[in-house]
């Protein structure tokens, strides 16, 4: 038909479309949130791994997740760095060591007692620490490569800049250029603060930090520098993962995955990973295993819940409030086919008015959420779409249940 | 003998001219509403005819069921007892499709108008004339054209909040009628507006019974209007206690007026007489009343003429010759002696008979007609 009937009671009635859009709007912003969060766990299960430079991955069968990664010997490695399709096997020391935040007093203040200055006398906060190799780390941004250099004495360490403000920095909010220099202490043995990476590592740990192998075995005692946690091998071709996989397997004496049970596999000290496999372990781990993945993912159903019924009671009403009106449409002749083509007309009108100053919204809200917590809030073309479509579905499906009423009832009975 | 039917004089249904089509037929049509023990009798056994062209004007006390009739015959309930047929189609157990087509050759004008406040007066007009499929500019001619002799001709494109409660009216009627439908259902459709306006809308919807053959139901208490009707229905408590053709009741009573003894009976008597008169139908050479049988009916003529014989030993001999709007058969009520003459039809011939009780009730209410008079003076005061 002609006259864009839809259209029109949209922007004839403006405050019940304002009202409408708000209602729409506040379930995408919901949904776009809940989904945010869920992809910010999702990207930082992986961040770290993301940041290493490896087309596979050796580590132990032990291993747990990330922060509890378990050892195996580096000669593991040294074999690895043999074959000639491997262009680089670099060990890499990962653990949980412990890290005194230093405390900055008030210099204009005097200190109301004595402090040893032997001693920052901080409060002790668990803190990823990362050994690598200097001068070739193994990390995929170069700007992180030059600033290992640094690390000449087992002492220094580099800071993430991403690390949370109760590490202590000079400013009390992030590790800036005035942090490097201050001394404190890692695990047992004091080190000193010689530079800034950043880097960020998501759920994990709250902040992280860089030194060198030897620096490593410094702060986490309990390893040995022939132990490591990880063996980043790096491929001249990478498409050929799988083969060379095999071939290493066969090296180390390692029968290949499947033939028996991991349960079993008693006689291996580290097994070999591709990036897919380590992602999808992640990933795994942190959506599905833990409590926040899931409750995060159970917050993407909840929010679309409330969207729907948020959605519902918005169009129903506007519905409501236009029975009389489509009921003489009805009487007039025209078909449930035709008020059908209207409400959702209407509907996806509102969805998708409601839904561009959410994405809007939502965008604001996640540069929010990224500088104050640190996690990888980001929007993905994806995302816009299944938002989108999910924003469009619910006002279909409201506007279609709201007009339940008008098919099955006389007209007569709805003016 | 004569072929007595059961159809009241007053129906129209022998009323001279062409047997047009019945646009509306309902017959032993009950609804209720609600459902379980709240299921309460809405309309009892009504029965209905509306022929092509007539405008029918339904009254009664409110709560009388004229609209819950008036909205069946719209398809806007569903029939669930009895039958009912609209411009040929039974709606008892109708199929949807069929309902939905049916309702675009329907104008209904609602009590409330309904109108979409989001469109201006020419666009709520004109979601009945997209719908009839007609041509644009057709279309919107015939809406500008509608609106301007509603006297909305200023308005045409103004929304309903900027409109009066009459000139919305105004407009619904305009939406009601701009697809020319070959039934319109109107309830109180005037009453909204001042006479001049309810006038115009009342003689536009007789020019589309003439000249379109348009039928028209609509139910009003607005007396100013009552002068259209074809046929003015009554009800009360969900029967239809009078259906009355107003131009035929009106010849009967003329007629009646002619019969010396009914000549001082006041309107309201006449039609309560011509009420109570039935239709009877004799061919050509069928004898009414035979000399020396007991009288028990008064005659009228309606169409057709009749002989009056009087049998004389063993010759009869036609004495007089009746014709439309004659009488006879009085003299046998009035004494109660058996009939004096034979009536015999000459053609195939109408007639409307009064019973003998019914006759003699009529005298005596003639004769009371003073008494009726002081009654009427009385209640002046």
């Amino acid at each position: 038909m002609n006259t864009p009937l839809a259209w029109k009671n949209l922007s004839h009635n403006r405050v019940r479309t304002c009202i409408g859009v708000a209602g729409v709007g506040f379930a995408v912003i919901l949904i776009f949130m809940q989904l945010g969060f869920q992809r910010a766990i999702r990207k930082t299960a992986t961040q770290i791994y993301d940041a290493w430079e490896f087309d596979l991955l050796m580590r132990s069968p032990a291993y747990l997740h990330l922060t509890e990664p378990r050892a195996f010997p580096r000669s593991r490695v040294m074999q690895a760095a043999s074959v000639p399709e491997v262009a680089a096997a670099r060990p890499f020391y990962l653990g949980l060591s412990q890290w005194q935040a230093p405390i900055h007093g008030d210099l204009r203040a005097p200190p109301t007692q004595p402090t040893n200055p032997e001693d920052p006398a901080g409060e002790w906060r668990s803190i990823i620490t990362m050994g690598a190799d200097p001068h070739d780390p193994g990390f995929v941004r170069q700007d992180i490569c030059q600033l290992a250099r640094q690390l000449s004495d087992p002492s220094f360490v580099l800071v993430d800049s991403k690390s949370k403000p109760e590490y202590g920095p000079v400013n009390k909010r992030v590790f800036s250029a005035q942090d490097i220099g201050v001394e404190t202490a890692l695990g047992p043995q004091r080190v000193r603060i010689v530079g800034l990476f950043e880097l960020g590592t998501g759920m994990a740990s709250n902040g992280a930090c860089l030194t060198s192998p030897a620096g490593y075995v410094r702060a986490c005692p309990w390893q040995t520098i022939d132990e490591v946690n990880f063996g980043l091998i790096k491929l001249h071709d990478p498409a050929a993962a799988e083969q060379v996989r095999a071939r290493l397997l066969d090296i180390l004496g390692i029968p290949p995955p499947g033939d028996q049970p991991a349960a079993l596999r008693t006689n291996t000290d580290v097994e070999i990973l591709t990036r897919e496999e380590v992602n999808a372990v992640e990933e795994y781990r942190w959506v599905v295993e833990t409590p926040l993945g899931q409750i995060f993912t159970l917050g993407v159903w909840v929010a679309l819940l409330v969207g729907v019924a948020i959605v519902y009671q918005v169009l129903s009403t506007d519905i409501a409030n236009m029975m009389g009106e489509y009921a003489t449409l009805k009487a007039m002749g025209y078909g449930n086919k035709y008020l059908t083509q209207v409400v959702l007309q209407q509907s996806v009108l509102l969805a998708l008015v409601g839904y561009v100053p959410s994405w809007g919204i939502a965008l604001g809200l996640y540069h929010v959420i990224e500088t104050a917590s640190g996690m990888p809030m980001a929007m993905s073309a994806e995302m816009m779409l299944i938002v989108l479509l999910l924003a469009i579905g619910m006002c279909v499906l409201s506007g279609t249940a709201a007009l339940r009423k008008l098919y099955q009832a006389d007209p007569a009975d709805l003016f | 003998m004569d072929s007595q039917t059961t159809v009241p004089a007053t129906s129209g249904a022998f009323s001279a001219g062409m047997r047009l089509p019945q646009t509306v037929r309902v017959s032993g049509l009950d609804h209720f509403f609600g459902e379980g023990e709240l299921r309460k009798q809405a309309l009892y056994n009504n029965n209905l005819d509306v022929r092509r062209g007539e405008i029918v004007i339904m009254t009664g006390p409110s709560g009388s069921g004229k609209t819950t009739l008036l909205t069946l015959i719209g398809t806007l309930r569903t029939v669930t007892a009895g039958s009912l047929q609209v411009l040929g189609h039974e709606l008892c157990g109708a199929e949807r499709d069929m309902i939905v087509c049916l309702r675009r050759e329907l104008g209904f004008i609602f009590q409330a108008h309904n109108l979409f406040e989001s469109l201006t007066a020419f666009q709520n007009v004109n979601m009945a004339a997209e719908l009839a499929g007609l041509d644009r500019r057709v279309a919107a001619a015939r809406i500008e054209a509608l609106l301007t002799r509603l006297g909305l001709g200023q308005r045409i494109h103004y929304k309903p909040q900027s409109l009066s409660g009459g000139q919305k009216q105004r407009v619904a009627i305009a939406r009601g009628l701009v697809h020319k439908p070959k039934l319109i259902l109107a309830d109180e459709p005037t009453a909204a507006l001042d006479e001049q306006s309810g006038r115009e809308v009342v003689t536009l919807f007789q020019e589309l019974a003439r000249e379109e053959g348009c039928t028209i139901i609509m139910v009003t208490h607005d007396n100013r209007i009552l002068d259209v009707a074809d046929r003015i229905v009554n009800m009360v408590d969900g029967h239809i206690k009078s259906d009355v053709a107003v131009r035929e009741t009106s010849v009967i009573c003329e007629f009646l007026k002619g019969f010396p003894l009914f000549a001082d009976l006041t309107p309201n008597t006449l039609a309560e007489v011509a009420d109570q008169m039935m239709v009877h139908e004799a061919e050509a050479g069928q004898e009414l009343i035979r000399q020396g049988d007991p009288g028990d009916l008064f005659y009228l003529i309606r169409d057709g003429s009749v002989d009056v014989l009087v049998a004389d030993g063993a010759t009869s001999k036609k004495v007089a010759e009746l014709g439309q709007g004659q009488y006879f058969g009085e003299a046998a009520l009035i004494t109660d002696e058996p009939r004096n003459a034979t009536i015999r039809a000459r053609e195939k011939s109408v007639f409307y008979a009064l019973g003998k009780e019914d006759f003699r009730r009529v005298l005596e209410t003639s004769a009371t007609f003073e008494e009726e008079l002081r009654q009427a003076l009385f209640r002046r005061q």
